[in-house]
């Protein structure tokens, strides 16, 4: 169909007549739409850079906080958090547990995050034999690897 | 003259809304976008952003979800701009209901997903009219014999035409999803109650797809079949996408017997609002 034959013939069945047709000047309803919709754009666009400057300058860093222990099957359940508090994104993070005991063997554990985030928390547990009370707990940061 | 301004306006965001969750639903469901957005830097982000207003800018010469079929130059800026943020509320809206971006997410890893999901989005709003407008020629029909063409019969028929197109559209655009562990990632993430709001979206993305968006004439539509209400055919056809969306994850091997109901509940209802867009699609089209 040529483009003139478009414009002849707007009252295609499937299409409703209202609106069909040659460009009117925008109506209010249009211009709400279009002051909203760049709104969000800018909105967007300004926290994307904000984000970039607040967090460029900050390495990865890590902060583990760990939670009451808890006793379930004969086994000793230590909940931990993560999190990167520092701005770049890093991968492959590896988190190692050690429970050092007077009277038995170490007890080890070993955990590997794939992402984490500037700024995000991801949560886990390390299970012992042992009560970590009766020993000396160590949850720390082994390696990771940048993005 | 005025409440009709409005009408059409919303009719126009709501096409453009359609479009775009018929295209960016399957990568939606991709577990490499949510991780890719993730880990990218902002000065990457502002170019993916740049990128796409320049594509939908290309696409909006030809197409847009307004009717309008000539546009100055500056209108078509002016359009693409719309185009463009009506797909990020869209692909915000979706990755808030599928628990991609929660309260807790930090804004860093927000924003990645944010900007990659509404590259699909926003081209879905640009090509909302060409791809969601039913073709008038070509169609083919099976003729039936003379003694099938009482009323009752004819509408019978048309009932399973609407059924079966929902089928069609379910099947075309859920069945590349069935298959991936996105279902069950996003299944199994989901407080118990947020199914419910999965149910809701589902019923009005299909409603507004079909009804509210005027992609076709509403005269025609509400006549069409036994399913006489738009509201009571949106909730049959939700049904039988339903039960398309768990046959398909029982073909794929994705639902067993040996799993808990609640699982089989979370995958289908999961699947299900992929399906719904299609299945309502697929009922524009057909």
């Amino acid at each position: 169909m040529s483009e003139g034959a478009k414009f002849s013939e707007p009252a295609v069945k499937d299409e409703a007549i209202d609106d069909l047709g040659v460009q009117s000047p925008r109506s209010l309803a249009e211009w709400l739409t279009l002051a909203i919709t760049t709104a969000v754009l800018v909105t967007v666009i300004g926290l994307v850079i904000y984000d970039w400057q607040v967090s460029r300058d900050r390495p990865p860093a890590f902060q583990i906080t760990t939670e009451s222990v808890r006793f379930t099957d004969s086994r000793y359940y230590v909940p931990f958090t993560i999190q990167n508090t520092g701005g770049q994104i890093v991968r492959a993070v590896q988190v190692r547990a050690r429970l050092h005991l007077a009277e038995a063997d170490d007890e080890a554990g070993e955990q590997q995050i794939d992402f984490l985030s500037a700024s995000e928390r991801k949560q886990g547990s390390f299970v012992f034999d042992h009560d970590p009370h009766t020993g000396e707990l160590t949850i720390r940061v082994a390696s990771f690897a940048l993005p | 003259m005025e409440a009709n301004i409005w009408m059409t306006e919303l009719r126009a965001i709501l096409r453009g809304a359609a479009g775009s969750f018929l295209f960016g639903v399957p990568l939606l469901y991709t577990l490499e976008i949510w991780s890719i957005g993730s880990s990218t830097e902002a000065p990457l982000l502002l170019i993916v952003l740049g990128t796409t207003f320049i594509i939908v800018l290309l696409l909006t010469q030809i197409e847009g979800f307004r009717r309008t079929l000539q546009l100055r130059p500056l209108e078509a800026v002016l359009e693409s701009i719309e185009a463009l943020g009506i797909g990020m509320i869209c692909a915000l809206l979706a990755l808030v209901l599928l628990r991609r971006i929660t309260l807790v997410t930090p804004m860093t890893e927000a924003l990645g997903k944010l900007v990659f999901e509404s590259v699909p989005f926003s081209l879905g709003v640009t090509l909302a009219r060409s791809t969601l407008t039913r073709p008038n020629r070509n169609r083919r029909r099976v003729s039936l014999p003379q003694r099938f063409t009482s009323p009752t019969l004819i509408s019978l028929r048309d009932t399973l035409i609407d059924i079966d197109a929902t089928l069609i559209g379910a099947i075309l655009i859920a069945f590349s999803i069935a298959p991936t562990e996105e279902i069950q990632l996003i299944a199994s993430a989901l407080p118990p109650l947020w199914l419910l709001l999965i149910v809701a979206a589902s019923l009005l993305l299909s409603y507004s797809i079909v009804f509210a968006s005027g992609f076709t004439d509403r005269s025609e539509r509400q006549q069409r079949g036994l399913l006489l209400s738009p509201l009571s055919e949106t909730l049959v056809t939700y049904l039988v996408v339903l039960l398309a969306s768990m046959l398909m994850l029982i073909f794929f091997q994705q639902l067993n017997f040996q799993e808990p109901w609640q699982e089989w509940l979370g995958d289908t209802l999961v699947l299900g609002l992929p399906a719904s867009v299609g299945g309502a699609a697929g009922r524009l089209l057909i």
